[in-house]
């Protein structure tokens, strides 16, 4: 085949697609998964309680972040009185004015290595591998039944010092140890 | 001009349209997030946006919806990277141009262990290195990525990132069967032992009745058997630490016919099909070890060991026994992340060459490899700016020790855009077959004055060894996040290759006695000097010696987007465009392999994949792959030729559709009907190489699918 009926096919696609998006569509309540996985995000800083007070709250992305375009439109907005702001993060000396803490399930490998870096400290960490909770995060966001659910680690949010409340806890997919 | 509307057309498709879906989650609470629906076409495999180079990322979930059987016809989706199908096991797979059957400019891994054959360096495609069903990811990056993953990352590094045995407990058994008596059964059974440890093993087997050659239709005799058994252990050791253990057999049992035997029909030279029997064996065992320490460094250490053969009838029988270990460091402190690395290889083999087309010498060869590598990503500005800078040495026997240094910057003015730039360099070490084997390469019947004369192409070793080839150039890259659902990834590159191998003329020896009355220029008649079988023939002998003799330049484009069209709606578009420009070669014949390398490199290709849920239990997915032509050498044709030119032979280009439709019975049981090649002329893929292979149909084919999780 020759480059010109190449690329005339490729010119009748790219022109058909373009026909499609001017149909408008409609959406309902249905997100993409990066979409929620960043509203999550926010949401959870408004049901857990972090020790002192701070006029600012620093949701940190670990190492190789997809989800930095998704959380964009928050960033300087107003979770529970403090001004939230979104960073990217690699190193342990990051991780100290972290609140939330997101490791995505492309970083996996190093989880292991990222949850002993906080360990006792006042960060909530929460990636969307499936067993991150079983494995000793705080929270991990599942997909099941083409809807986004979380299961919550209740020692690893007393190891950290963090308190979740009780509404949170009746919301999650499953609630792994004891709450305190 | 009309390139002009395609882009328009283009830029208009992509264009963060009216179509957002509003900020309306920001205001929902957790009560009401968990009962949103999540768009049921999963975009997982857009997670290397932070990476400053060209990358791709394959999830399981493309994999299984691609409705490939074998893993180069995956690779496919990705821009950049050159499949073309030789048979029904053979592929001969790419990065950026090179192509062949033995393309070694593309590094491969599995779990972090490389499958790059140190006999030809290149990939053995035929065998199934893992059930795709096993594969959680696949990472492609391409350009030079020696620094990270070793010498032969020349083009691009494909790295296979296994499933974790405790995403696969229970059992699992999926049976597909299809047109051209194809079958594929796979069996997986997988158990947690405790909250910390888990292991699965699952066993694949492939059958495939033989295709056809492309221009006469007879039987191509590639029947396809092929088996593999793969086992994971893994075990968290807390603190950071784990332990996975890898045990994997594979088989492949492969026909082959080659234009190779000269006969002597009515006077005048003809080639006829020879057909050869492939086998191919692979056992290796990997154990990995992960540790954190005090300090906060993060450490792997992995050994393996494994054995594996290439056994082919009245040919070659090689067995090979190579030993691994590599230690990767990284340690994250304040702006810097730094990673390290040591790799150490030993692969002794026994090659013995049982025809007379091949000749080996050191017939028992121990080839060791090193290397060891430090890189920095240091962060300038916090969120915006990011330099890397690497560098490797590596030392393999019999070649130079190399250096390929490394340098990025990334810049991400905002969350939605990055740019990058890379400088890298990257060695491809000379391979043992490279080095060791002479080999009858092809035939040519050449029309003189004295009647035609039959030119057998003789390869032989260069004398005073091969040096690694190199590469070294610049790539810009650009990655937008245009809305919450569209996404577009750009790259733009321009490399400077040196030091490739090609052929020498080093002598042209007459056969037979009589030459000496034949006033050829250059030639010398000496019947001892040409291979048994064609001493005293009427045969002109042509030497060829492998140097280091070729240089060029790569140019290209590559484009990649992503677009969510409806949340159960999701096409992916890759394209890429791409060049070669080989300099003018010393001598006559380095300077055919110039033109060569040049004509096969296909300048275009595309693929549109989508991606619809038509409900929650259908699924119907389209892929549109397209590739423009190229050109091959006929390498043995016993045609009478009167010029010096080397017959080429275009390999058109195509465009084909696969389909599949999935339909899921109930939460463990789905089937589905995949249509592979179905549209487009009849058509062949590939032609020839240092191997004279016949040109096989690729056909359109049907299968059926059953999947089944207990």
């Amino acid at each position: 085949m020759s480059h010109g009926k190449l690329r005339r096919l490729a010119a009748l696609l790219t022109c058909s697609l373009g026909l499609l998006l001017a149909v408008p569509t409609t959406y309902g309540e249905v997100a993409s998964e990066g979409q929620l996985k960043a509203a999550y995000l926010v949401n959870f800083l408004k049901y857990i309680e972090w020790p002192g007070t701070r006029t600012t709250v620093n949701i940190c992305l670990f190492g190789r972040d997809s989800l930095g375009p998704y959380l964009a439109s928050y960033e300087g907005r107003q979770v529970g009185g403090r001004e939230l702001r979104i960073r990217k993060v690699n190193s342990p000396e990051q991780l100290a004015d972290c609140q939330e803490l997101f490791i995505p399930e492309t970083e996996e490998a190093r989880a292991g290595a990222v949850l002993r870096w906080v360990d006792k400290q006042a960060i909530l960490t929460v990636s969307d591998a499936e067993t991150f909770a079983r494995d000793g995060g705080a929270i991990a966001l599942v997909r099941t039944e083409g809807r986004l659910q979380f299961d919550i680690n209740a020692d690893a949010l007393n190891r950290a010092n963090l308190k979740a409340s009780s509404q949170m806890l009746r919301l999650a997919r499953q609630v792994i140890g004891s709450v305190r | 001009m009309k390139r002009a509307t395609l882009w328009i057309a283009m830029l208009a498709a992509f264009s963060p349209s009216s179509h957002a879906t509003g900020d309306s989650l920001d205001e929902l609470g957790l009560e009401d997030l968990v009962k949103t629906e999540v768009t049921s076409v999963s975009r997982k495999s857009q997670s290397l946006s932070d990476v400053a180079a060209a990358a791709f990322v394959i999830s399981s979930e493309d994999i299984r919806r691609s409705g490939a059987q074998a893993l180069p016809d995956v690779l496919r989706m990705a821009p950049g990277i050159e499949v073309a199908q030789i048979d029904n096991g053979r592929y001969a797979v790419t990065a950026r141009g090179f192509n062949g059957r033995f393309a070694n400019k593309l590094q491969v891994l599995i779990d972090g262990r490389s499958i790059y054959h140190p006999m030809f360096s290149g990939v053995l495609w035929e065998l199934d290195p893992i059930p795709l069903e096993d594969i959680e990811r696949i990472e492609i990056i391409r350009g030079a990525g020696a620094v990270m993953w070793g010498a032969n990352a020349v083009n691009g590094v494909i790295n296979i990132i296994s499933k974790h045995s405790r995403n696969q407990t229970g059992g699992a058994a999926n049976v597909t069967v299809g047109s051209q008596g194809y079958g594929n059964v796979y069996a997986r059974i997988g158990q947690s032992l405790d909250e910390k440890t888990s292991f699965k093993l699952s066993v694949q087997g492939r059958y495939a009745e033989p295709s056809k050659q492309f221009d006469s239709r007879d039987d191509a005799e590639d029947r396809l058997k092929n088996g593999v058994v793969d086992f994971r252990f893994d075990r968290d050791l807390g603190a950071g630490s784990d332990l996975a253990i890898w045990a994997n057999a594979s088989r492949s049992t492969l026909g082959d016919l080659w234009r190779i035997k000269p006969e002597n029909i009515g006077g005048s030279i003809a080639l006829s099909p020879m057909s050869f029997m492939q086998r191919l064996h692979s056992e290796t065992l990997v154990g990995r070890y992960r540790w954190l320490s005090d300090i906060g460094i993060e450490s792997s250490l992995q050994l393996s060991g494994s054995r594996s053969g290439i056994e082919i009838t009245d040919f070659i029988d090689e067995s090979r026994t190579t030993f691994d270990l590599d230690y990767l460091g990284r340690y994250a402190i304040g702006t810097h992340d730094v990673q390290w690395g040591l790799g150490l290889r030993n692969s002794s083999d026994d090659v013995s060459a049982t025809g007379s087309y091949l000749q080996i010498q050191n017939p028992s060869f121990i080839h060791r490899t090193s290397g060891i590598f430090v890189q920095d990503d240091w962060t300038l500005i916090p969120e915006s700016l990011k330099l890397g800078l690497g560098m490797r040495w590596d030392k393999a026997t019999r070649n130079d020790s190399s250096y390929s240094p490394h340098a990025t910057l990334l810049w991400t003015p905002s969350q939605m855009d990055s740019v990058w730039l890379k400088y890298a360099r990257a060695p491809r070490t000379a391979a043992r077959a490279e080095q060791d084997v002479s080999i009858l390469a092809g035939l040519t019947v050449q029309q003189t004055q004295f009647g035609n004369l039959p030119i057998v192409q003789y390869a032989r070793p260069s004398g005073q060894g091969l040096n690694a080839e190199k590469a070294e150039g610049l790539e810009l890259g650009y990655r937008k996040q245009f809305s919450n659902t569209v996404s577009a990834d750009m790259t733009a590159y321009r490399y400077r290759y040196t030091k490739l191998r090609s052929g020498s003329q080093s002598g042209l020896i007459g056969c037979n006695n009589a030459f000496l009355f034949v006033p050829i220029p250059g030639m010398q008649v000496d019947p001892a000097r040409c291979p048994g079988i064609l001493s005293g023939q009427m045969v002109l002998l042509q030497e060829i010696q492998a140097v280091n003799g070729l240089a060029g330049w790569s140019t290209g484009l590559e484009l990649a987007a992503d677009w969510l069209v409806t949340p159960n709606w999701r096409l992916q578009l890759s394209y890429s465009w791409s060049k070669l420009n080989m300099d003018e070669g010393k001598d006559q014949i380095s300077n055919a392999d110039a033109e060569m390398t040049q004509r096969a490199k296909p300048r275009e290709s595309a693929s549109l994949r989508s991606q619809w849920n038509m409900t929650t239990s259908q699924q119907l997915d389209l892929w549109l792959r397209a590739m423009s032509s190229y050109e091959r050498v006929n390498i043995t044709d016993a045609t009478p030729s009167t010029s010096s030119e080397p017959n080429y032979v275009r390999i058109p280009g195509y465009v084909t559709l696969d389909l599949r439709y999935g339909y899921r019975i109930n939460k463990d049981l789905e089937v589905a009907v995949i249509g592979r090649n179905l549209i487009g002329a009849r058509r062949f893929e590939y032609l020839s190489d240092y191997i004279p292979t016949i040109a096989n149909e690729i056909k359109p084919s049907v299968m059926f699918t059953t999947r089944w999780k207990f």
